[in-house]
C-alpha cells in the first residue's frame, strides 16, 4: 500500500470514528448518550418545549420516569387515538431497547437540575388552592409527590402541561388501561374537575408551589 | 420478477409491476443503445498518429448522416414515449381515477408518528358506536374491496403499503379517498413514505389481511394497541 493510500484510509477511518457517538457500556454516561434522542423534543436541559408540547422532565424522580417510559412502550400510555403528543412519545420510547437502558436514561434525567417553569396561562390561584386539597392527598401539600402512591411531583411541570394532562385523564385519553392502577385512579379523580377553567385554576396554584 | 422480492397482495399490484417492467425495458433498451453508440464513436474516432481533425462541412452526405443518427432514433423514442404515456395513464385511470364498488370503508389518520385506523364494527357502518379504532395496526378481510379515507393531523405523511403497490400522500386539511382490494392473507408492513420529522423512520404499522373467520374473530375481540416487548 502506498503512503498516499495509507493516509487516505487513515483519514477515512478517523472521520467515521468522529461521526459515531460511542455508547458507554452502562451507567449514567450511557444514559447521557441515550438522552440525545430525547433532547430533540425535551431539550438538552430537559426543560421541555411549549412549541412541540414536550413537558419538562429534568429532575423528575427515577421511579416515575422509568414507569412512564415503560408505560409508553407497552401501550399503557400514549396508545389512544386522541393522544396526539402521547402517540409521538410512544415510538420514541421504543427506541430505548432494553429495561436496563430505560433505567440508565431515567437515572440521567433524574439527575438533571429541575427548574421552575414560567406561567403561560391565567387562572384563579385561590380557587386552584381550594381545589388542590383533593390532589394533595397523593401529590402532597407541597406538590413534591409521593412514590408510595405513585404520584409524581408537580412543582416543575409547565402549567399548560398540567391542564393538557388533566384534560386527557378526564377524557379517558390517559389512564385508560385498568392495569395501570395509578393512572386509572387519576382518571377517576380528574372526572371531578368541572372544566378547563378549573384545570387552569389548579395549574395556576401549582405554579406558586416552590420546587 | 418484482414479486420474487416483494409479494403482490392487492388486485392492482400486478398492473403496477407490469408498468414498472415496461418502463425498465424501454428505458433500458435505449440506455444500452445510446451508451453503445457513444463508446463505439469514441473508439471509432479515437486519436491516431497523423489523423486530421474533423471539420463540419455542410454537404448532402452530412444531411443523410444526421437523418440516420438523429432523426430516426428521435422518432423511435417518441413512439416509445407515447407507449409509456398510454401505459401509465391506463394504470393511473384504473387505480387512481376510478372508484369501483367497495364493500367497506377504513379511515386512516396519520400523525407524528403513528397511524390510527378506524374500522367499521360488526354493524358494517362507519361512524357508529361499534367502530374499532386501532393504533398502528390495520385489520382487513381478504377479497373485500375497501375504500380508504386518508387524512393527516399535523404535517405531510404518505401511506405506503409496498405489497399493495400503494403509496398515497396524506395532507393536513384534506380527506383523500382511494381503494384497494387485498388478495393475499398475511401480515404486511405499512410505512410512512414522506419525511415527517425526527420520528419518521420509526413510524411503521402492521397490516393484517385476514380470512373472513379470522376477521370476524378480531371484530369480536379487537386489540386496541400493540403490546410491546423487548
Amino acid at each position: 500500500m502506498t503512503a498516499a493510500r495509507s493516509m487516505t484510509l487513515a483519514l477515512s477511518l478517523s472521520t467515521l470514528a468522529g461521526c459515531a457517538t460511542e455508547l458507554p457500556a452502562a451507567g449514567v454516561a450511557r444514559g447521557e448518550v441515550l438522552y440525545q434522542n430525547c433532547s430533540q423534543c425535551h431539550g438538552d436541559d430537559g426543560y421541555g418545549s411549549t412549541l412541540v408540547h414536550a413537558p419538562a422532565i429534568a429532575g423528575l424522580p427515577k421511579w416515575y420516569l422509568e414507569a412512564q417510559l415503560t408505560n409508553f412502550q407497552i401501550g399503557w400510555r400514549g396508545a389512544h387515538a386522541d393522544d396526539v403528543e402521547g402517540l409521538k412519545m410512544r415510538p420514541m420510547s421504543r427506541t430505548i431497547k432494553s429495561a436496563a437502558d430505560v433505567m440508565v436514561v431515567s437515572e440521567y434525567v433524574a439527575g438533571m437540575p429541575a427548574k421552575k417553569s414560567e406561567s403561560t396561562l391565567h387562572g384563579d390561584v385561590a380557587k386552584g388552592q381550594a381545589a388542590y386539597a383533593v390532589c394533595s392527598a397523593c401529590h402532597g401539600v407541597d406538590g413534591k409527590g409521593n412514590e408510595a402512591m405513585k404520584a409524581p411531583p408537580l412543582t416543575q411541570a409547565q402549567d399548560w402541561y398540567i391542564v393538557k394532562q388533566l384534560g386527557k385523564f378526564k377524557g379517558g385519553v390517559r389512564g385508560y388501561e385498568p392495569k395501570n392502577a395509578a393512572a386509572a385512579t387519576m382518571k377517576d379523580i380528574s372526572g371531578g374537575i368541572a372544566d378547563e377553567a378549573a384545570m387552569r385554576d389548579l395549574a395556576a396554584y401549582i405554579q406558586t408551589l416552590p420546587l | 420478477m418484482i414479486e420474487a422480492f416483494i409479494l403482490q397482495a392487492s388486485s392492482y399490484a400486478s398492473q403496477i409491476d407490469a408498468l414498472i417492467w415496461m418502463i425498465i425495458v424501454i428505458t433500458g433498451v435505449w440506455f444500452f443503445a445510446a451508451e453503445g453508440v457513444f463508446f463505439w464513436l469514441i473508439w471509432r474516432f479515437r486519436a491516431r498518429p497523423g489523423g486530421a481533425p474533423a471539420r463540419y462541412v455542410d454537404d448532402p452526405e452530412e444531411h443523410a448522416l444526421k437523418y440516420k443518427w438523429i432523426e430516426i432514433p428521435h422518432r423511435l423514442i417518441l413512439v416509445c414515449d407515447v407507449a409509456l404515456i398510454i401505459g401509465a395513464i391506463t394504470v393511473w385511470s384504473d387505480i387512481k381515477l376510478s372508484m369501483p364498488a367497495t364493500d367497506e370503508t377504513v379511515r386512516i389518520t396519520a400523525q407524528q408518528w403513528a397511524w390510527t385506523f378506524q374500522h367499521v364494527g360488526p354493524d358494517g357502518q362507519m361512524d357508529t358506536e361499534d367502530d374499532i379504532v386501532s393504533i398502528d395496526e390495520m385489520h382487513i378481510q381478504v377479497g373485500k374491496a375497501y375504500k380508504y379515507e386518508l387524512m393527516a393531523k399535523d404535517v405531510l405523511h404518505s401511506f405506503s403499503v409496498p405489497v399493495f403497490r400503494l403509496k398515497q400522500d396524506a395532507i393536513p386539511g384534506r380527506v383523500i379517498t382511494g381503494w384497494f382490494k387485498p388478495t393475499l392473507v398475511g401480515e404486511f408492513d405499512v410505512q410512512c413514505a414522506e419525511i415527517c420529522g425526527i420520528g419518521h423512520g420509526i413510524m411503521p404499522a402492521r397490516l393484517y389481511v385476514e380470512t373472513p373467520e379470522a376477521h370476524a374473530a378480531w371484530l369480536a375481540s379487537p386489540t386496541h394497541y400493540l403490546a410491546y416487548q423487548f
